[in-house]
């Protein structure tokens, strides 16, 4: 066992009612599940309500048998004494009207470490792949790394599933109703516009369970279905939960949770881009000189600006079409419509999910996301 | 099901709910235990221009117990106050107890600090007030060029009490506000938010929230201008916040061969300028965080981080103090009952007693980059001595605004930036920050490399 392992264990439940008034929403949450918390939030504004007849489902939150043993064999091998490995395991149910429906996502494995810089790892619970991850991402840093000088315009390919986090900034956000609605997203008013020359075609897919944005049905109760937001590259679908999606005349279905205590907002689920028919080699060969992005630790986008802001983590230089020095840490930027527009018509053929950027932070409130992306090449990006 | 209608109760049910996990050990081979319980309600008020749109009331209870049997430790967290949740507690604990030493501090070190009572949760209806106050106020500042689009605002209470095996116990009850706002600038799309601290809603100043906010706000409406070299540097206390929160680790307690701060300090010993001097004070009335003893029982006080530049204090648990050999101070957070109690800063601040005025901070530099606002956290290594921050600032020239720029990044020696800083505000804010509250002002700093 790991010097000073420790094993915690934490269990929280509560209950929330929402009421719809004609010019506003109110919302009561309090600690706790049973049919008496349930009568009491729901005794706030309605004296006499039944509730539909189904009992909830019965539901089963424990870590599988052997987790913790597990937890301690990965914190050996990191060899590292501030790793924390998370079993995190959520079920809900959403009671209306017409009937109960119980919420199922995926329990999810996190794996964070002071010592790994801000890079961490979320990922489906047994994930034919997790054991790869946990490797890279005990791969040290390069000591010295290759940083181009600032202010350089250069082609940068996004490889490895990089290009799933870049999309989630610069499209998945954009189009999540509340943003939309308001009109605080660059891409509000551009439906049906061409964002990209590449024939993308870009779908939230909360059915792919093997990814950590997964659920069955939405936190407003609402079946999980795939949303197409581009097809061929023009923009062509929204993010609602209910309130938005009748104000932006679209279905419902991403009405997400950050947990029992917050209200619905839209929040997307997984970004999934289909393989197009390039080789990522052959992409790679054909650039004279640019970068290659391998892992990116963190993306933003400015609400003042409308800039983004890519914190790339490992690359590489790109010289006569072959990977040259590794890259130091640096951060690209470009305006939103401006990055979209300079994305090559060239589509990787190997969509791979990305395990880096899973926990999704909007208004201070975190969610798991979750990205599969092949190889995409942006023309030009601002070295800062 | 606790109910908040009567917040008189929750002492009560607190001591039930520790009464109650009290028993459950007692029949076991606990020999040292402490149950932490809270109970917190929340009220947020959202109003989008001017109006009422959404009231969410959040009313959560639950325990926190930790215990050592002799040879293992655990911890475990459960929401509720009843007696399942007691029940459930300790048996999740016991069951995910794993080998090794008492975490728990000795009944010795144990103690409170007087704490001034705190304000009064304010009446239903100084949400919208407050808010509709602070529209007309930042419009009245803006000459109608900034309009108040979005407002959340939090009101909330909290109590909570602490039990030990050895019949020690604290307890403590406090009142929370806080603000979100988004502004609207004309002329520009895109929206400015800004979070604001309450220390007390009684005393809440429109006027001069309105003057924080639109001052920052307005410098963006200018025409863009880009610039690189070597500049003086003036950091908004919200940028200082993102820098000071990036180096908290550096004040955390850890094994001597992974400390990271020898390598940071000059051939002075100085991690900073002379201007600089941080603490971490949980017995400041008017900080976010206010509580009579740390996350785990030892008495609230002002630990001395950095003083004049000169690394001084640690902030550790009792288990860390004792792991890396540092004298317990009280450094252990737990702002929850989710947590368990950890080394942290709970209000890491500047001092601000020989600051000088922000005004004539601004006056300081012939021409300065003033940053504005963090684009991003900044990263800092560590290890390594290098930070990268990414902010949108203006450009000043004898204190006139030469232009905005967007999205600028400064990088380099940390340990250099942190030396090259002449001056700190007397414009102390809170914000929070991914590593906790900080209370940050203004800061100067000579010479440092921007690239564009």
């Amino acid at each position: 066992m790991a010097a000073g392992s420790e094993v915690a264990s934490c269990r929280v439940d509560g209950g929330a009612a929402r009421w719809r008034f004609p010019s506003r929403w109110a919302i009561h949450a309090a600690t706790g599940v049973s049919s008496f918390a349930v009568a009491g939030l729901v005794s706030r504004y309605a004296d006499r309500l039944e509730l539909p007849p189904s009992p909830p489902p019965a539901v089963e939150l424990n870590p599988p048998l052997g987790w913790v043993d597990w937890a301690r064999e990965i914190a050996e091998r990191t060899a590292d004494n501030n790793t924390v490995i998370r079993f995190l395991a959520r079920r809900a149910v959403v009671i209306r009207r017409d009937g109960w429906r119980q919420v199922t996502s995926p329990p999810l494995v996190r794996l964070e470490s002071r010592n790994m810089g801000s890079t961490a790892l979320l990922a489906v619970w047994g994930h034919p792949r997790l054991g790869d991850w946990i490797r890279a991402l005990s791969e040290p840093l390069p000591t010295r790394g290759w940083g181009p000088s600032p202010g350089l315009q250069t082609p940068v390919i996004f490889t490895d599933g990089t290009a799933g986090a870049l999309l989630h900034e610069l499209v998945g956000h954009l189009v999540e109703g509340d943003l939309i609605a308001n009109g605080r997203s660059p891409l509000a008013g551009l439906g049906g516009a061409n964002l990209t020359e590449a024939a993308i075609d870009l779908t939230d897919d909360p059915g792919r369970t093997d990814l950590p944005g997964a659920f069955d049905c939405d936190d407003e109760g609402i079946s999980a279905k795939a949303v197409t937001l581009m097809r061929g590259g023009r923009l062509c679908g929204l993010l609602c939960d209910r309130e938005t999606a009748e104000v932006c005349g679209v279905a419902p279905g991403r009405g997400r949770r950050a947990d029992w205590r917050h209200p619905p907002v839209p929040r997307l689920s997984n970004l999934v881009i289909p393989a197009g028919s390039a080789a990522p080699g052959a992409m790679e060969a054909d650039l004279s000189h640019g970068i290659v992005v391998t892992r990116l630790s963190g993306a933003t986008v400015d609400p003042v600006s409308s800039r983004t802001v890519l914190r790339v983590e490992r690359g590489f230089e790109i010289r006569n079409g072959r990977r040259r020095r590794p890259l130091a840490p640096l951060e690209l930027t470009g305006g939103v419509t401006e990055i979209l527009a300079a994305i090559d018509p060239a589509v990787g053929d190997d969509p791979s999910p990305d395990w880096r950027l899973g926990w999704c932070v909007k208004d201070g409130l975190p969610l798991p996301t979750g990205s599969e992306a092949p190889t995409l090449m942006v023309r030009r990006l601002e070295v800062l | 099901m606790p109910s908040h209608s009567r917040p008189d109760d929750l002492p009560a049910q607190l001591s039930r709910a520790i009464e109650a996990c009290g028993g459950q050990l007692a029949t076991g081979k606990t020999k040292r235990w402490e149950v932490f319980a809270k109970s917190s309600l929340t009220r947020e008020t959202e109003l989008i221009d001017g109006r009422l749109r959404r009231t969410v009331q959040i009313e959560e209870s639950g325990i926190g117990v930790r215990i050592w049997d002799g040879a293992r430790a655990g911890f475990a967290a459960i929401s509720g106050l009843d007696g399942s949740a007691a029940r459930s507690a300790v048996a999740a604990a016991r069951a995910g107890a794993a080998p090794g030493p008492d975490p728990l501090p000795p009944h010795r070190l144990l103690g409170l600090t007087a704490i001034p009572p705190g304000p009064r949760m304010p009446p239903r209806g100084w949400a919208q007030h407050v808010t509709g106050e602070l529209a007309i106020a930042l419009a009245s500042m803006s000459n109608g060029r900034l309009r108040l689009g979005r407002a959340v605002v939090q009101e909330g209470h909290y109590a909570w009490r602490l039990c030990t095996v050895d019949d020690w116990s604290a307890q403590h009850h406090r009142t929370v506000a806080s603000m979100l706002v988004e502004v609207l600038v004309s002329e520009r799309p895109g929206i400015w938010r800004e979070w604001v601290h309450i220390a007390d809603p009684e005393s809440f100043a429109a006027e001069a929230v309105a003057a924080r906010i639109g001052n920052r706000v307005l410098l963006t409406r200018h025409r863009i201008a880009t610039d690189q070299g070597l500049h003086d540097l003036i950091l908004h206390p919200e940028v200082s916040s993102q820098l000071l929160a990036a180096i908290s680790p550096l004040f955390l307690a850890c094994p001597d061969d992974r400390d990271p701060l020898p390598r940071l300090l000059g051939p002075d010993g100085l991690l900073s300028a002379y201007a600089l001097t941080l603490v971490d004070d949980r017995s400041d009335p008017t900080a976010p965080v206010v509580s009579p003893c740390d996350g785990e029982g030892l008495p609230a006080r002002r630990i001395l981080l950095l003083e004049e530049g000169a690394p001084r204090h640690r902030i550790a648990s009792f288990a860390d103090a004792r792991r890396f050999d540092e004298t317990p101070r009280g450094g252990a957070v737990r702002l929850s009952y989710r947590d368990r109690p950890s080394s942290g800063p709970a209000n890491l601040r500047v001092l601000t007693d020989d600051g000088m005025a922000a005004g004539e901070l601004l006056s300081a530099s012939e021409r300065a980059l003033y940053l504005l606002r963090p684009l991003a956290p900044v990263a800092a290594d560590l290890r390594n001595d290098t930070y990268s921050l990414i902010a949108s600032g203006v450009w000043l020239d004898r204190q006139r605004v030469r232009g905005w720029h967007p999205v600028v990044e400064l990088s380099g020696s940390l340990g250099t930036l942190l030396r090259r800083i002449d001056a700190v505000g007397t414009d102390l804010c809170w914000f929070q920050t991914a590593q906790g509250f900080v209370g940050a002002s203004s800061l100067l700093v000579r010479r440092q490399p921007v690239v564009g």
